[in-house]
């Protein structure tokens, strides 16, 4: 039915940027780290990685829309996978500032209006093409919307800021900002979503989705989506760890969506899976129990941390109306909800910098349950406007999440208002939230480092990445000079006024800071990892964790 | 005797299944006797009817009694008693995932599912009977045309069809009342052809009768004769495969849960709350058991009853 | 006569295939923007263009039957891009159907065994508890009992695993240990069915006169059972199983979606979930097609093959 012009037309769309460049970030972020938990420390007390086996990691979600990155939209689930074929030019060390992993070195000019990246020397891709600067180059200008094959529709927000990407010589990039770009380097990051395709890949204009070319430690075998993504080492990977041993030491991956928690955990306890990940919290309680048994080996971090939250739509009714935002807030138990959705382990989110993020308050002035204020609230909506208060919540259709909705839905309800749930899976999720096609909708992000990287998300100019579309004049401002004021201590300032003014506009419903862990079996090692260039990794999962380093006992 | 019917597809007799469909013998062959088919002979109901009437009657009570009975409300969550087993606090059942109380739950859930049930059953039973009356009573070109209408919806794997008018017409983020309705509806029109062709069948047998013809002769209206002796007279037939029916659109409702597009939750159904304690079969299987027996039970009952009232009336759709 | 069943089929396909070509124009609103709602305008004024959904109902049904019999099923839109419903059919196809077979092929070894034990022993306390059994098993939803085994034998006990699919070419046992409970999940409703028909037909056979002169002869009651009583009583539940598998393909997508096997029940879990409507009229359109076609040719075999039916018709 549709002919080939047609089809490429669909290019373009969302790059999720989700902490595209945001995720982690340099310069000062991080804080103090008295949030992880349990489980192995990288490398170290794990004992020698020896090479050969295979891992089959349980993935909360699959992403159907493919990996075209400049195009693609990663949530965590695609980012684990884009992670182990891919590698960027940059990744996050233990204390969250940049340094070069597919780069010899990526360096600003003293303004920070040019930034120098040299790439390392005799690096393939899977498909035996060479690692170039032009390659790097195009791959630039493909996130950033000039490359002629590939139509992004997020990245082009994200990198507005480059003005031109320039070879050098056969290994050298430089890249001119239009504005001094401080944090240039956590971008080339973007949680792992700005990989570093192959030249075949870039110029693909019929399945960029699913040909996958990268130079990561991990080559493409077979994809069936829903069912599993296998891919075999890369014989020529470049990286070795820190003892100089070949990187990776697996022979194979496969990856393996479950959307339902439960049935994950009972592959991995039943030996069908040997690692799995979740954010779902009495899962992540469960597993606790099970590594101190010794059942499971948990590896269990907050730091870094995102927030959970229910995002709300503020350019249509009923949540462009302060009103029921703050009744919606008024009327949720949290405590209940930790009680019986959250096991008890959760803390209440008050705005979206967990603890150890610059921003971080402990109060900041966000309504607590206060049943009667929400009903009255609800009726004073209802008098100003001449409308019920109703909404839909929009959530995938795992039923951990489900419950979570049914939850906000018995809250929202026994104040007056009226709530349907609507189920998709997460690719179509993601789509509601880039289109607007929602009322309310649960969703997670922002997850910890320089806080100059949720500056997409929340600011107003025409912002395809503001999915909640709210328009704050307040925190344009704060956004504004928090990116230019390089004080530590003003910065810290800066942020936790945003962080009330959150909590005053209540443009979004911040319920908890994410827990996240990664579980494997006994005799699978190596989550974390290990660092760039040192063996201590980077702690977070928010933005899930390289496969590179997993082992299996032999 | 009059001729067979060479028009006629040669109907088999229904056998209770598990699908919307009946088990379609191409061939004259009398079905298995039907369970209680020795025990009626006799006479008596059995000990068997008496329970299952008895069940039916419970459940129906229940279900219509939900909203007055000293029960909790079956979607407010209580925290002490999430994935609490029967006998905490109080609560019988125990408490579901979300805390709610799976006594409370599952009666709610009989309101909702039978609810469906029977008003889809009862949709069939009117337009299908309706419609298999007529192509019975005047056959010719309306019966072919008829039966050509019900091989058509026949022809449709029934649970399919169900996910189709369901999804497309009751997706996502519609009201609870629209999503009821819209199963109603295509359940309903799922079990149309099934209701229509045994009414048609008996029909066809009964319009051979002595006093049809004899009204016919006096010049008695057509619709007199049809509502005033033909139908009374297959009114056994259908009700026996009614209450099969309302056995497969419980069941079919569970299935439609599974896929997510049952009944809407909070509302609780007996599929639905199967489809939600899926997840916690390890911790408190309970969830799952509860409207499990529910549906068993009860699918049981009608099965046994609707082989009661078929071996009363000797109901055999080949009967020409 | 023949003639006559194939005018009954064509007219049966065409209307199941027009009902399933014009889903997505029933759709509520727009079917542009419940197919791609997240394109831009332009992309949306594009997809209607392609998909000319403002055609009149005839060209568009011509259109679709055309494109449905070369293969070409449409795509699935996506923000990337569309990419073929056909590729994930032709992968998904095998499965359903080995699991529709094995499920019928599990029920038969089980249930005429007991069929011809139950017929011989007629009115026995086996037959009577037999038959209750049967009548009880009747009455399991088999979605909650696929629930139920896959968590106690698939979990609980680790007898078998509980998802994932293997091809039987590539590794038959671990095949058969993947679908041995899907399989058995979809057979118990069609065990009980089968034992009571083939019990009710042999119990006639046991009856007919060549029965009682093979005994007479001093055949042993196995021999006559199984050699001579079997054969002739079999044809219905032959049929009625051939006729079955077409109705298991409820049963199937549901079973399905609970063991994650990867067929074309599956597919259409995913396609609703993801909100595909183009992916969803496809693969509802092959799985009716699939049922009338089946029933069909066996409709016409069991004519072929049971004289009684020829002479009824003559």
């Amino acid at each position: 039915m549709a002919s080939t012009a047609v089809r490429r037309k669909w290019f373009g769309r969302v790059a999720f940027v989700l902490a595209l460049a945001m995720v982690a970030a340099a310069c000062g972020g991080g804080g103090d780290d008295d949030g992880g938990g349990g489980g192995d420390a990288a490398g170290g007390d794990e004992g020698t990685p020896t090479p050969g086996g295979r891992v089959v990691y349980g993935l909360e979600a699959e992403t159907t829309d493919g990996w075209c990155l400049p195009e693609a939209q990663l949530a965590i689930g695609g980012i684990m996978v884009a992670d182990a074929i891919y590698d960027t030019l940059t990744r996050p060390n233990a204390e969250g500032t940049y340094e070069p992993w597919l780069a010899e070195s990526v360096e600003p000019n003293a303004d920070h209006t040019q930034w120098t990246i040299t790439l390392r020397d005799g690096v393939t891709f899977h498909d035996g093409s060479e690692l170039t600067a032009e390659v790097v180059k195009n791959n630039l200008d493909a996130y950033r919307g000039t490359y002629p094959t590939r139509a992004p529709q997020l990245f082009i927000f994200t990198f507005a800021n480059i003005g031109s990407v320039d070879v050098v010589d056969p290994l050298t990039v430089s890249v001119t900002m239009l504005e001094p770009w401080v944090a240039f380097d956590a971008y080339l990051y973007g949680s792992g979503r700005v990989g570093i395709m192959g030249q075949a890949q870039l110029d693909d204009t019929q399945s960029c989705d699913r040909n996958l070319i990268g130079t990561g430690p991990f080559a493409l075998t077979d994809w069936v989506p829903n069912q599993h993504f296998q891919a075999e080492k890369n014989p020529d990977y470049w990286a070795t760890d820190a003892e100089g041993n070949q990187l990776p030491y697996l022979d194979e991956i496969e990856f393996r969506p479950i959307v339902e928690v439960a049935q994950r955990e009972n592959a991995l306890l039943s030996g069908e899976i040997n690692a799995m990940h979740t954010s779902d919290p009495e899962t992540v309680s469960e597993l606790r129990d099970r590594t101190e048994s010794g059942e499971v080996n948990g590896y269990e971090s907050n730091e870094f941390g995102e927030v959970s939250y229910v995002m709300l739509n503020a350019s249509k009714p009923p949540f462009d109306n302060l009103k029921a935002r703050q009744a919606l807030a008024y009327a949720y138990n949290f405590e209940d909800f930790n009680a019986i959705l959250g096991d008890g382990i959760l803390t209440r989110a008050t705005g979206p910098f967990a603890p150890g993020n610059v921003g971080n308050l402990d109060d900041t002035g966000q309504p607590a349950y206060d049943p009667e204020q929400a009903e009255q609230l609800v009726q004073e909506y209802e008098a100003e406007t001449g409308q019920e208060l109703s909404f839909t919540y929009t959530t995938t259709q795992a039923q951990a999440t489900i419950e979570q909705g049914q939850f906000l839905q018995q809250q929202a309800e026994a104040a007056g208002m009226s709530v349907e749930i609507v189920t998709v899976d997460q690719s179509t999720q993601i789509d509601s939230a880039i289109d607007g096609n929602y009322e309310a909708i649960g969703w997670r992000n922002h997850p910890g480092g320089d806080p100059d990287t949720q500056y997409v998300w929340w600011k107003s100019t025409p912002n395809p990445i503001n999915f909640g579309r709210f328009a704050d004049p307040e925190i344009d401002r704060l956004l504004d000079e928090g990116r230019t004021t390089p004080d530590s201590g003003e910065r810290q300032q800066i942020y936790e006024d945003l962080n009330r003014r959150f909590a005053e506009e209540l443009w979004n419903l911040w319920v908890y800071y994410t827990p996240w862990t990664v579980a494997t079996a006994p005799e699978v090692h190596g989550v974390p990892g290990e660092g760039p260039s040192s063996p201590e990794p980077f702690p977070g999962l928010a933005a899930g964790h390289l496969v590179t380093y997993m082992w299996v006992d032999q | 005797m009059p001729e067979p019917d060479p028009a006629a597809p040669i109907e088999p007799p229904l056998i209770p299944t598990t699908t919307l469909e009946p088990v379609d013998l191409v061939a004259a062959v009398e079905g298995p006797e039907p369970e209680a088919a020795r025990v009626v002979r006799r006479g008596r109901l059995g000990v068997g009817g008496v329970v299952a009437i008895s069940w039916l009657v419970l459940v129906v009570a229940l279900a219509l009694l939900a909203p007055v009975l000293p029960i909790d409300d079956p979607n407010t969550s209580i925290a002490s008693i999430a994935k609490e087993g029967p006998g905490t606090d109080g609560h019988v059942l125990g408490g579901d995932g979300l805390g709610r109380d799976v006594l409370s739950r599952v009666i709610w859930g009989a309101r909702a599912t039978l609810l469906l049930a029977v008003c889809a059953v009862l949709l069939g039973l009117l337009a299908g009977g309706a419609l298999g009356l007529v192509a019975g009573y005047f056959r010719g070109r309306a019966d072919t045309a008829l039966t050509g209408l019900f091989d058509v919806l026949l022809s449709f794997p029934q649970l399919i069809l169900a996910v189709t008018l369901v999804t497309v017409f009751a997706g996502g983020g519609v009201s609870s009342t629209r999503r009821m309705v819209v199963l109603i509806l295509a359940l309903g029109v799922v079990s149309i052809p099934v209701l229509a062709r045994i009414t048609r069948a008996s029909t066809l047998s009964w319009c051979q009768r002595e006093f049809v013809t004899a009204s016919r002769a006096i010049g008695a209206r057509n619709r007199t004769i049809m509502i005033g002796e033909v139908l009374p007279n297959v009114l056994p037939a259908m009700f026996s495969i009614a209450l099969l029916g309302v056995a497969v659109v419980i069941v079919a409702e569970g299935g439609l849960s599974v896929l997510g597009i049952g009944i809407q939750l909070p509302t609780p159904s007996w599929g639905n709350m199967i489809a939600e304690g899926r997840s916690d079969l390890r911790d408190a299987p309970y969830i799952v058991m509860v409207p499990t027996v529910a549906i068993f039970l009860t699918v049981l009952a009608l099965n046994y009853l609707g082989d009661v009232v078929r071996a009363r009336f000797d109901v055999r759709e080949s009967a020409l | 006569m023949i003639l006559r069943r194939l005018a009954h089929l064509v007219v049966v396909l065409f209307f199941v295939t027009l009902f399933v070509a014009t889903l997505t124009s029933m759709l509520p609103g727009d079917p542009v923007d419940a197919i791609a709602g997240f394109a831009s305008p332009e992309q949306k004024e594009a997809l209607r263009e392609e998909l000319k959904l403002d055609d009149p109902v005839p060209v568009q049904y011509g259109r679709w039957v055309r494109n449905f019999v070369t293969g070409d099923l449409g795509n699935y839109y996506s923000v990337t891009g569309g990419r073929p419903v056909m590729d994930r059919v032709r992968d998904s196809l095998p499965v359903s159907l080995q699991l529709m077979v094995e499920a019928q092929v599990l029920a038969l070894i089980i249930a005429i065994p007991l069929g011809v034990f139950t017929a011989y022993r007629a009115g026995s306390r086996f037959d009577k508890s037999a038959n209750a059994t049967a009548f009880g098993l009747l009455a399991i939803p088999n979605f909650a009992l696929a629930l139920v085994l896959a968590y106690y034998v698939g979990v609980r006990w680790g007898w078998l695993p509980v998802s994932g699919y293997v091809k039987p070419s590539e590794d038959l046992v671990e095949h058969l240990r993947r679908m041995a409970m899907p399989a058995i999940a979809l057979a118990v409703g069609q065990i009980a069915v089968y034992m009571r028909l083939l019990r009710s037909d042999m119990i006639a056979t046991l009856q007919e006169d060549f029965i009682t002169m093979a005994k007479s002869k001093g055949i042993s009651p196995s021999r006559v059972l199984w050699r001579h009583a079997l054969r002739p009583s079999s044809l219905t539940l032959l049929t009625v199983a051939g006729l079955n598998v077409g109705v298991l393909i409820g049963g199937a997508v549901i079973i399905e979606v609970i063991f994650s096997l990867p067929g074309i029940g599956t597919l259409l879990f995913e396609a609703i979930n993801a909100r595909q409507y183009i992916a969803l009229q496809s693969l509802v359109a092959i799985i009716a097609v699939g049922y009338v076609l089946i029933n069909f040719f066996v409709d016409v075999l069991y004519a072929v093959l049971d004289p009684r039916i020829r002479h009824a018709r003559a």
